[in-house]
């Protein structure tokens, strides 16, 4: 056992670090630091064209279409990386809908959507949740009908983000309302944001800012089906996976954990007891926040270990995501706590410590727990492929 | 980077846990229980006939030659069974410390016979009031040219069998480590009963005569010693953990699942498989902090940060699996007709040796704080430490 990086994998990682340290220009961070934070704005899309054209969206993908095959531990350096960095990389796009699209779509499609993926020019939002179905996702209603050769798609989607900027919809419908289970009779669509009858309106959150998306009467030609038809719960499935595995990267938190002891260590504590890092509860604070991001950071590293051995299993997965998502919000707690009072100062606002970065992360934080498959279900799968424990149904 | 287990290790973790699985049986643990005192003489032996006593022991000495890692895989066993056999203490603490910081003639002298089964060394760890193995208030006097130890050592496990004992003293203010033979003159030994029934004495020295034979260490020298026993004992004991929690774990799943009340398995009520859930997460999060810790400590590089984090999270883990394991089993849990509660006690026993999860936090505040000061001043960067992995070093 052997459970450090090897020096081609420290060697890529300093690549990247530096890669991203020369893409995150200042105009780019002061669009991000706007109203465009989530992405998608000129800069950014920019940004992810120049990684396109450097090769680093294709780097992942099979061979066959051109990429480099890149391991999973590989692939996890580089998304920790990139989400380090702060670039808002469309994740959903080149690693969970875009390889979908490469293996089952029709030519036709691939040259016009997958292609444009990996020259970083085309993104691709999410459409699966609605107003009354979230964690029991395959009861919704979104269909899509037989019209002529094609289909009318009709009905609404919530938290659909980049809905705004994004060139397509990865749409999941109904379309066999008759079958005999929920989970089957949906299929999945691409649907171009440019389609007559598409809508979305902003939902501003705590953290980020997404949408609610609209489909009315939306004609779609046959070409935009994708996959086997009446099977796309399969595929939605699939590619929740895939998410769950980048939700809980350790890198923002030590980026976040280095930051806040490094102010530690810099600011004098009240009433002249040395620095601030110099306080038993500061320090007890740090390593908290420590010894559980070192844990993360395993986790996450044995979980894209596992996967290039095929040997992940759903309770590795889903433990990692309650866990990765229930220690940041602990972590951010922890950080916060050390910062004081000022840490409820915003970005801009006179006198906000490390540019109120605890502020926003906190507030943005609180979806993890139940963003990407809430806790509870990753639970009921922990005890049930873990432990054998029977469910109730 | 790696996670899976080399050939030779599986093979030893499988002949391991056959022969726990075919000689710790419930009857068994509470015949030896019933006895004198909680040591299964028998299966010590049987593991000796195995070559498994002399794992991390070196051909030298007849062992088989492996890692650490290789002989955490053995003390993870023992915690899924809770067999009654001292691994901790005898082959981690003592016979690994001997083996790498003990003179030829001194190894040569006990490591063959503890490979054998014939010769039990063991380590003191704590004084009265004192878990920091690194700051004794044993002291080493030289009286008419002879060494002559005073002091007061705590919760030794197996002294009564021992032909020696690795202990840590003063002679002035230099550090020594040094083997003592139990039933020497003027070493007094009284029986401690502890949480687990676990065979443990507190050992008064009172001029007991050490002669330079005995000392395996001193000085600089010494700090690395007893740094490395107390890293080697702090990780052993959180693998141990590992496998008494897993244990745990596992008889709460079996439990709750057959256990009926309101018409269903208990197990289908959330409330149950959640916090079982938890239990799970917690575990493997230990054990990943333990292969981490055991890996580093194996390859001898710098493990401190490693340790103090398995620690950490073995105190923790012990004292939540336990508690949701017999929070879930109810009543049973609490019956000493049931196996459970010998591992619910192994949890705490082994949640509080060498100090609690807290203080082991503090320690790595410290080291937390130490840092990032350093680095105010410019001194280091973390990027040129993980470059170039430290090597400890030992003072052989």
């Amino acid at each position: 056992m052997n459970v450090a990086l090897t020096r081609e994998q420290l060697t890529l990682q300093d690549e990247i670090r530096d890669y991203m340290a020369r893409l995150m220009t200042p105009a780019l961070l002061e669009e991000l630091h706007g109203e465009q934070r989530e992405g998608g704005g000129p800069e950014h899309r920019k940004a992810l064209k120049q990684m396109g054209a450097d090769g680093w969206i294709v780097r992942s993908w099979p061979k066959k279409y051109g990429g480099q095959d890149a391991g999973p531990i590989e692939q996890y350096i580089f998304c920790d990386e990139v989400i380090r960095a702060g670039f808002p990389y469309p994740f959903l796009t080149t690693d969970g809908v875009g390889p979908v699209l490469a293996e089952v779509a029709s030519d036709e499609i691939r040259q016009a959507v997958v292609d444009p993926i990996l020259r970083g020019e085309c993104v691709v939002a999410i459409g699966y949740s609605e107003p009354a179905a979230g964690t029991d996702l395959a009861s919704l209603t979104t269909r899509a009908e037989r019209k002529g050769d094609g289909w009318l798609i009709n009905g609404q989607k919530i938290w659909t983000s980049y809905g705004n900027v994004a060139d397509y919809v990865w749409l999941a419908a109904r379309t066999d309302p008759h079958a005999a289970k929920k989970h089957h009779g949906i299929s999945m669509f691409l649907v171009p944001t440019s389609s007559p009858g598409f809508s979305f309106t902003p939902i501003n959150t705590l953290g980020v800012r997404t949408n609610a998306t609209y489909y009315e009467n939306i004609e779609l030609a046959e070409k935009y089906q994708v996959g086997p038809l009446n099977q796309g719960w399969r595929m939605i499935t699939e590619q929740l996976n895939r998410e769950r595995l980048s939700l809980v990267n350790h890198g923002p938190c030590e980026v976040l954990f280095e930051r806040v002891a490094s102010w530690a260590a810099q600011s004098d504590a009240d009433s002249g007891a040395g620095k601030v890092i110099d306080l038993p509860w500061v320090r007890t604070n740090l390593a908290k926040v420590k010894s559980g991001l070192e844990i993360l950071r395993l986790v996450c590293f044995k979980q894209a270990w596992s996967m290039s051995h095929s040997s992940l299993d759903m309770a590795q997965a889903s433990a990692a995501k309650v866990y990765g998502s229930e220690f940041f919000v602990e972590a951010w707690r922890l950080l916060l706590e050390i910062v004081g009072q000022a840490g409820a100062l915003c970005r801009n606002s006179d006198g906000a410590v490390l540019q109120g970065v605890l502020e926003h992360r906190y507030r943005s934080g609180s979806v993890l727990t139940f963003g990407g498959g809430t806790n509870e279900v990753q639970r009921d799968i922990v005890a049930a492929a873990g432990l054998l424990m029977p469910r109730y149904r | 980077m790696d996670f899976s287990l080399s050939e030779e290790q599986r093979d030893v973790q499988q002949l391991v846990a056959e022969i726990l699985a075919q000689e710790v049986t419930v009857d068994r643990l509470k015949a030896v229980e019933a006895g004198e005192e909680r040591f299964d003489h028998k299966l010590w032996l049987q593991l000796a006939e195995a070559g498994l006593l002399g794992v991390a022991i070196s051909e030298t000495y007849g062992g088989m030659g492996f890692d650490f890692e290789t002989l955490c895989l053995l003390i993870e066993e023992v915690g899924k069974t809770v067999a009654a056999v001292p691994v901790v203490p005898v082959l981690a603490s003592a016979a690994l410390t001997l083996q790498q910081f003990g003179r030829p003639e001194q190894c040569e002298r006990w490591l063959p016979g503890l490979v054998r089964g014939e010769v039990l060394i063991t380590a003191a760890l704590t004084e009265p009031g004192r878990d920091n193995l690194a700051t004794p208030a044993s002291r080493l006097e030289r009286v008419g040219g002879a060494w002559r130890l005073h002091g007061h050592k705590n919760m030794v496990v197996s002294a009564d069998r021992a032909s020696a004992v690795l202990l840590s003293a003063h002679i002035d203010d230099e550090l020594v480590l040094l083997a003592i033979n139990p039933t020497a003159p003027n070493v007094s030994l009284v029986p401690q009963h502890v949480t687990t029934s676990e065979p443990q004495f507190s050992m008064m020295f009172d001029g007991a005569s050490v002669t330079d034979e005995d000392i395996i260490a001193r000085g600089a020298s010494a700090r690395c010693a007893v740094q490395s026993m107390v890293q080697h004992t702090l990780v052993a004991n959180s693998v141990m953990t590992l496998g008494v929690t897993d244990a745990m774990l596992k008889m709460t799943a079996a439990y709750t699942s057959q256990r009926v009340q309101f018409g269903r398995p208990i197990a289908t009520f959330q409330a149950v498989s959640h916090r079982a859930a938890d239990a799970y997460i917690d575990v493997q999060n230990l054990r990943l902090a333990c292969q981490q810790a055991a890996s580093l400590l194996g390859a001898r590089v710098d493990a401190t940060e490693a340790v103090l984090i398995a620690k950490i999270w073995a105190s923790d883990v012990a004292h939540r699996v336990s508690q949701s394991s017999q929070h879930l089993h109810g009543g049973i849990g609490v019956d000493r007709d049931y196996p459970l509660f010998r591992f619910c006690l192994w949890a705490k026993q082994l949640e509080l040796t060498l100090g609690g999860g807290n203080s082991y936090l503090m320690a790595l505040g410290d080291a937390i704080a130490e840092e990032f000061k350093q680095r105010e001043v410019g001194a280091s960067t973390r990027r040129e430490a993980r470059d170039v992995p430290k090597v400890v070093a030992v003072g052989m």
